[in-house]
């Protein structure tokens, strides 16, 4: 064993320099990927150089997991081997930028608040709130697929990407797509990367359609009282010709989680955010005010000022949540988009029945619900939870998984839920792509 | 296996109405919009999901070739049989399954004519965004087959940004189902991956899409250059201004007079080029953006600015432009469609470019296309029967696509790659890219039976195909 991790120590050195390969045991704990520690940490600094690692890995079978700001690493199953971490940090670089065109292209490495500052001075953004937000990488975002309310009115990274460059298991740089807007050459292989958890090959470059950064933006917030009522404002507000950047609906205990020191209320809200010129703006607080007076429902303006940060703390629910509780279990639904509200009730009562408490967003425009539960019996009932919420969402045609597990939890972990009938096909493109399962083994749906 | 015993096999399988087999009958289905080659030996019917597994058993079994196709629209030989074996119709897997607005979502039946689903949701004020120029006969089957686009794609996306599951039969017979009604399936996104692979990986025979709701105000403006170069800039500084359009098309003054003298849409006959415009979204929005894209195209020197008065009146303009090439297939024996994308900042300069391959190659060039996207559609016009006309057609195509390859752009923006350009794969892909697809290709596709000769070139593909089937080589 010794023998066999110097070489590959050796061949990492190889490429990087004996000081570029990291193996000091309290160094690699900080790299520690579900409870597991890799033996060696590498931060390679081009893409030619991630290529030559993931080769050298292949050649000495050491297990993979690629990291960016390890902003979505918690996401998936632990690695069930884990023997090399490969930071993408240094691949920080714009690769090609064309403002008049709307498009860019940039390293995986890039965080997405620097992107968002470079793209800033000429009026334009990418526009996505994922998890982590300005300190998720864009590896970790496209790996991850990682989107936050943003989607209403854009859309995940999944449709902003034009193409992509892959490093490879054989040591090769792949692309696929291309850098203008319309391409519809050879197979779409960004789809498959987009969400694929790291267990196909390294994305180490992607080019991205960009948009506009919008005027101005406010939100407001109405209250429906009951979920019920909710759902029919929903639908009055998707049904409208209004077009909000997000929506997102907070049940009673995610307002009491967000909202306690500004209000006291423990009710729903529905809280829109529109964009644009002031005219348009205005347009949104008028027809707002008239679908919630037609329904008995008040609505009024945020603040300016805790605006931005509520939204912040939305995005990062996990964060949010374990400031306040020691142990959380994060679950995410995708749901058909008319069931976000009875998806957010029937979790209620699984939770209540069980004696933890529940804290639910939806993006109920788009059928996303985050659920954070907490409580002394979190760890006896998290394993049932886990089932019962996934039978719900089952039940109403979508799916769920697990973003996060309470430290600790002993329990067996499923944070996929079964594949269906796509597993075959899975394991078929993982052992093209990947055929020694040297990356990020075990972190994906079917334990691929 | 002999002709007569295959359809007596599948006349059993799917019953004697739902097999086609005599010469007169197949020879229909040797063509698409590009060009017509061979026909397959049999064409069948079938109904349903289980009538396709079936097929692709019984061929699985006899190791033969299987091609979808929907209504042959196509433009780059996606659907044509050139190498025979059994062809798939889907012209009976027309139901739309099931209409759910509460969800946004539809449910179809690979058959389904693209501009139906959307007129089967319009009174709801709902519609398919994908809009194809063929719209009122391709289908969706064939639409997610080739990731087809349209004018209004620019805003809302192409076929993939609005397909959410499909329900696929693979080589084997095996039925898959990916996606759904809900976004964020957990696995690979097999969905996108399908989408676009031009009927390689398997045979789709349900589509899972979103509806969008129409919206509440639509301006449609017709600008008329005397210069196209102004009407390229144009589009460039709409780009860079930030607004996107719903639509930006631009069809030179060759083309609309071609158009006008066939349908009579309005366009005026002696300008040099036209931009037709379409903004939508709230009212306040388009309010505004008119008005700056009114001034932007003042900017650029734009004789005068047509707004559509009435719904009639817009969809005059539109009738023209969705209708075009029709028009100028009055006015020539053959044209040829090109597909190439480039960045849309540099409209100017091809636009010019092209102009030159016109004198270089002493050919025909009209231009129509989607300009908000870069998405060039050069109509080279030509007569089949004068092989050296075709020949400099052929050059002229090439030089044109490779020009768009140098700018950093692509050889097909939503026509897909057929077996029209599969030889220019290399240009765009390097032989590590393409031996990645074609390993996709082998997980799904392994023995190649289903539509062979597609996307991506093999080292199987048989020699005189190769040589003929550069750019247009099969025109």
């Amino acid at each position: 064993m010794t023998v066999a991790a110097d070489s590959a120590q050796m061949a990492l050195a190889a490429i990087l320099g004996e000081s570029q390969v990291v193996s000091e045991p309290a160094a690699c704990a900080a790299w520690a990927v579900g409870g597991k520690i890799p033996k060696y940490g590498v931060e390679p600094p081009t893409a030619e150089c991630v290529a030559a690692i993931l080769k050298v890995a292949a050649d000495h079978d050491l297990a993979v997991v690629p990291r960016g700001n390890g902003t979505q690493l918690d996401l998936g199953s632990p690695p069930s081997r884990y023997d090399l971490s490969v930071s993408l940090r240094k691949l920080n670089r714009v690769r090609h930028y064309e403002p008049a065109d709307l498009t860019i292209g940039v390293e995986a490495g890039m965080k997405l608040g620097e992107l968002q500052d470079f793209l800033g001075r000429d009026g334009l953004w990418l526009p996505l709130d994922p998890r982590g937000g300005a300190t998720a990488t864009i590896g970790g975002i496209l790996a991850t697929n990682s989107a936050g309310p943003l989607r209403l009115r854009f859309g995940s990274a999944r449709d902003m990407v034009l193409g992509i460059k892959v490093a490879t298991t054989e040591g090769k740089l792949i692309k696929s797509g291309g850098r203008v807007v319309k391409n519809v050459a050879g197979y779409d292989l960004s789809k498959l990367f987009v969400g694929s958890f790291g267990t196909l090959g390294l994305i180490v470059e992607a080019s991205f359609k960009l948009f506009p950064r919008p005027a101005s933006r406010a939100t407001w917030v109405l209250e429906p009282g009951t979920l019920g009522r909710a759902r029919d404002l929903r639908g009055r507000i998707l049904n409208s010709p209004l077009e909000p950047l997000r929506m997102v609906l907070l049940d009673s205990g995610a307002t009491g989680l967000f909202r306690q020191r500004t209000h006291p209320g423990d009710e729903p809200e529905l809280w829109i955010e529109a964009g644009g010129s002031p005219k348009i703006l205005e347009r949104h607080a008028k027809d707002l005010a008239e679908i919630g007076q037609s329904m008995g429902v008040a609505s009024h303006q945020m603040d300016e000022p805790a605006e931005q940060q509520l939204w912040d703390q939305l995005i990062n629910f996990e964060r949010s949540l374990a400031a306040v509780h020691s142990e959380v279990m994060v679950m995410k639904a995708a749901l058909p988009i008319a069931c976000s509200e009875q998806f957010l009730s029937l979790a209620r009562q699984a939770a209540e029945g069980d004696g933890v408490n529940i804290a639910g967003i939806a993006q109920p425009g788009v059928g996303i619900v985050h659920l954070g539960v907490w409580g002394e019996k979190l760890g006896e009932v998290a394993a049932p939870l886990v089932t019962n919420a996934r039978k719900s969402a089952e039940s109403l045609g979508g799916a769920l998984v697990v973003e996060q597990y309470p430290a600790g939890f002993e329990g067996e972990r499923d944070v996929w839920g079964a594949p269906g009938d796509l597993l075959h096909s899975m394991r078929g493109l993982k052992a093209v792509w990947d055929p020694r399962g040297i990356l990020s083994p075990g972190r994906f749906v079917g334990g691929i | 296996m002999k002709l007569a015993a295959l359809v007596r096999e599948l006349e059993k399988i799917l019953g004697r109405e739902a097999v086609l087999w005599r010469p007169n009958d197949v020879m229909l289905y040797e063509y698409d919009g590009l060009s017509s080659l061979r026909p397959p030996d049999v064409v069948v019917f079938p109904r349903n999901t289980l009538d396709v597994v079936r097929i692709v058993k019984f061929a699985a079994q006899h190791k033969l070739l299987v091609v979808p196709r929907g209504a042959g629209t196509g433009l780059s030989g996606g659907s044509v049989p050139w190498q025979g074996g059994i062809l798939i119709g889907f012209a009976r897997m027309k139901e739309i399954v099931e209409i759910d607005l509460e969800n946004q979502r539809a449910r179809v039946q690979p058959g389904v004519v693209n501009l139906d689903l959307s007129v089967a949701v319009s009174d709801a004020g709902y519609y398919y965004a994908p809009d194809p120029s063929s719209q009122k006969a391709c289908t969706l089957g064939g639409n997610v087959a080739e990731n087809a686009g349209g004018p209004h794609t620019l805003l809302h996306g192409v076929t993939t940004n609005h397909v959410l599951g499909l329900e696929i039969v693979l080589p084997s017979g095996e039925v898959i189902h990916t996606g759904g009604k809900s976004l964020d399936r957990p696995g690979y996104d097999f969905t996108g991956l399908f989408v676009g692979s031009e009927g390689t990986l398997g045979i789709v025979t349900e589509i899972t899409v979103r509806l969008m709701r129409k919206a509440e105000a639509v301006a449609t403006l017709l600008a008329v250059y005397d210069r196209i170069v102004d009407a390229t800039r144009t589009v460039a500084a709409i780009t860079a201004r930030g607004i996107t359009p719903a639509a930006l098309e631009m069809i030179d003054g060759f083309t609309l007079r071609a158009i006008e003298e066939a349908t009579h849409a309005g366009y005026p006959m002696d300008s040099a080029a036209v931009l037709l415009i379409e903004i939508e979204g709230l009212k306040e929005a388009v309010e505004e953006n008119s008005q700056h894209i009114e001034s932007v195209c003042q900017e650029n020197q734009v004789r005068q600015v047509r707004r559509a008065k009435s719904a009639e009146e817009r969809e005059l303009f539109w009738k023209g432009r969705k209708n075009a090439f029709g028009a100028l297939g009055r006015i020539s024996p053959s044209y040829y469609v090109q597909d190439g994308v480039i960045p849309r900042t540099r409209l100017p300069e091809m636009l010019e470019f092209i102009g030159q391959m016109e004198i270089k190659y002493a050919v025909k060039i009209g231009n129509i296309f989607h300009a908000g996207d870069g998405n060039l559609h050069p109509i080279i016009l030509f007569d089949r029967r004068d092989e050296n006309q075709s020949k400099r057609v052929r050059e002229a195509a090439a030089e044109i696509l490779s020009r768009c390859i140098d700018m950093g752009g692509s050889i097909t923006g939503e026509h897909g790659v057929g077996i029209e350009k599969i030889n220019l794969m290399p240009y765009l892909f390097s032989a590590d890219d393409l031996d990645m697809m074609r390993k996709i290709k082998e997980v799904f596709n392994p023995e190649g039976r289903f539509n062979p000769g597609k996307v991506l070139p093999t080292s199987k593909m048989c020699g005189e195909l190769r040589a003929e089937a550069s750019v247009g080589g099969i025109l």
